[in-house]
């Protein structure tokens, strides 16, 4: 490499720092092989990462949100709890704004979080007296801290990409909401669980608010979930795909956070709704 | 399975096209396609510096290089955005080895594009270069209509939440190049172009293998198949190219030559051209989508904007 130049004379040296990557491109697939790095750690494995669906839990106000709080604040207790807010109603307005404007899906990730902030910052005051606290994506770092003195931790489900989310064939929503979001917290965080609280019991094979005639899913691999190709899905596409890949959460469960109970037997590793897995 | 047939509390809609949907129906997502989408800053040139090729070669590589950035800016509205280099290669190697996971890694990387960053703003201060952080992206208006040459870090802002891969590397897909090429896109903007140590692409690595060959152009969808192992450009670019639905083309140019950043920014493919779509073959025009906003302006021609194109033709 020293001695390469390219047509223009002497070319300006590199300054490298010598390690096992060497100076080649980071894309290099010799890297793994070469160095035999051990597996990555778990950041925080006893936690128990849940969704609370926003359309589905918060746009039903008190009736359905007041119950869930109760079932949060009591789990507590024995579990480490980091809530995700989804987006729901407002996020769905403001999204059907941003198409018939023609709008990016950059812009429509980066407006579509604002709901999702909305929505956790109002966990937040339900559970303020319980120990509730709203984590700021800037000081996600501040967990340990909060689970050390027995907090119940609300965060903002959509993930940090918003300009940088990138477009997608076929429809310009963003790929990546708060499910993704929720389950990327899990899996860096190599939490305990994942789960999604809905209206539903989880998967059906059409969506049951339209067709009685859906069938329910209790358990199912996330391969053969992708090769039904079902028309909807009860979580995000992505959620399955990144699925495939993870190191750490290879298994999520989707609860109906509507029937008492169902959250704390999913907590205690109980199969109340749908399970979806890898292996 | 099912739930007791409780009284279900009702939810509260706003009227609205996605109202009561499901985002995860086929059909309902289909109908948020289109072929028609805003340009936020139209005229708004993405130019990214490489961290090893360029930056880490130090005074010698990037004095000639600012300087021709400098120039175009009177030009030109450019946004800048850098990359990494070694200490972040350096920074992967000491998180792998601590098991770190991708996350994390992705979160610490970013560091190293700060202080570059802070290198390329404290070279260009005098020049009108300003350290852009994502927090104020959506004052990039008013700093290019003041002239200004915005200095920003590459890395996209995924953090903990990079997606996971399944790269036999274990590094983190998303870094300068797609961050950059990103903020082209979203922006609708006129060009991306990555300024870095070799004349574009090769078929082989020229730096190892000295029959490789340049090639001035390919095909977006081709080059993926052709799955090369090293690629001069992080690959999720190319993979992002292939949905995106403005930026369908990038130039990849040697900035041991400046010239060539010039010459890039005045339309010349003068390096590798990666496009996606044949429409899009630089034999065509660079920039195609520039094209009907130039005949805009002509229509409206006023005697400055004449001698302005008059300027630019030369």
């Amino acid at each position: 490499m020293a001695t390469h130049t390219n047509g223009n004379g002497s070319v300006p040296q590199r300054r490298t720092i010598q390690m096992t990557h060497g100076n080649s491109t980071s894309s290099v697939t010799a890297v793994l092989t070469e160095s035999k790095y051990e597996e990555p750690i778990q950041v925080l494995p006893d936690t128990n990462v849940i969704k609370i669906g926003g359309q589905s839990i918060m746009d039903r106000g008190r009736s359905a949100v007041f119950p869930l709080i109760d079932e949060i604040v009591e789990n507590a207790k024995a579990h480490q709890i980091l809530i995700g807010a989804g987006g729901g109603t407002r996020a769905r307005h403001a999204y059907s704004l941003a198409l018939d404007l023609d709008l990016p899906t950059g812009v429509l990730a980066s407006i579509g979080c604002a709901t999702s902030r909305q929505n956790a910052r109002i966990l937040q005051m339900l559970l303020a007296k319980h120990g509730g606290v709203y984590l700021n994506p800037e000081d996600f770092e501040k967990l340990p801290l909060y689970f050390r003195v027995g907090c119940i931790p609300v965060m903002v489900g959509m993930p940090p990409y918003e300009y940088w989310e990138k477009p997608t064939k076929g429809s310009r929503i963003p790929q990546n909401r708060t499910d993704s979001g929720v389950y990327l917290t899990a899996e860096f965080l190599g939490a305990r669980t994942c789960i999604f609280v809905k209206d539903e019991d989880g998967l059906y094979t059409d969506d049951p608010k339209k067709n009685k005639h859906a069938k329910f899913i209790p358990k199912i691999t996330v391969q053969e979930l992708m090769d039904r190709d079902l028309d909807d899905l009860v979580v995000e596409h992505i959620v399955l795909e990144n699925m495939l890949k993870a190191r750490n959460v290879r298994s999520i469960q989707v609860i109906n956070g509507m029937v008492q109970g169902n959250l704390t037997r999913a907590l205690n590793g109980e199969h109340v709704g749908t399970i979806i897995h890898v292996d | 399975m099912a739930s007791p047939a409780v009284s279900r509390p009702k939810r509260a809609h706003i009227p609205s096209k996605l109202m009561r949907e499901s985002l995860l129906n086929k059909q309902v997502m289909a109908s948020t396609d289109s072929d028609t989408e805003v340009c936020i800053l139209p005229d708004v040139n993405i130019l990214v510096l490489g961290g090893q090729s360029i930056l880490d070669r130090g005074k010698k590589a990037m004095g000639p290089v600012l300087e021709a950035i400098v120039k175009s800016r009177k030009k030109h509205k450019l946004v800048i955005g850098v990359g990494a280099g070694a200490r972040v290669r350096h920074t992967y190697h000491i998180c792998l080895d601590l098991g770190i996971p991708l996350g994390g890694m992705a979160m610490v990387a970013g560091a190293v594009d700060e202080q570059n960053t802070r290198l390329v703003a404290s070279l260009l201060a005098k020049y009108k270069g300003i350290a852009l952080n994502k927090d104020h992206f959506l004052d990039l208006p008013l700093w290019l209509e003041a002239g200004m040459i915005p200095i920003t870090t590459g890395m996209p802002p995924y953090h903990y939440w990079e997606p996971p891969n399944d790269n036999p590397d274990r590094m983190p897909t998303h870094g300068e190049d797609l961050g950059m090429f990103m903020m082209g896109e979203v922006l609708g903007g006129r060009s991306v172009i990555y300024i870095k140590d070799e004349d574009g692409l090769y078929t082989a690595d020229p730096k190892k293998d000295r029959n490789a060959k340049l090639i001035p152009a390919i095909e977006a969808n081709e080059l993926l198949a052709m799955d090369m192992p090293e690629l001069i450009l992080e690959k999720s670019v190319v993979q992002t190219m292939v949905n995106s639905r403005h930026m369908k083309q990038v130039q990849i140019v040697n900035g041991l030559k400046p010239e060539m950043v010039s010459r890039a920014l005045n339309g010349e493919p003068v390096g590798t051209v990666i496009y996606c779509g044949e429409e899009n073959h630089p034999s065509k025009g660079m920039w195609p989508w520039t094209d009907g906003r130039k005949k805009a302006k002509k229509n409206k021609t006023s005697k400055t904007s004449a001698k302005k194109s008059v300027r630019r033709a030369r």
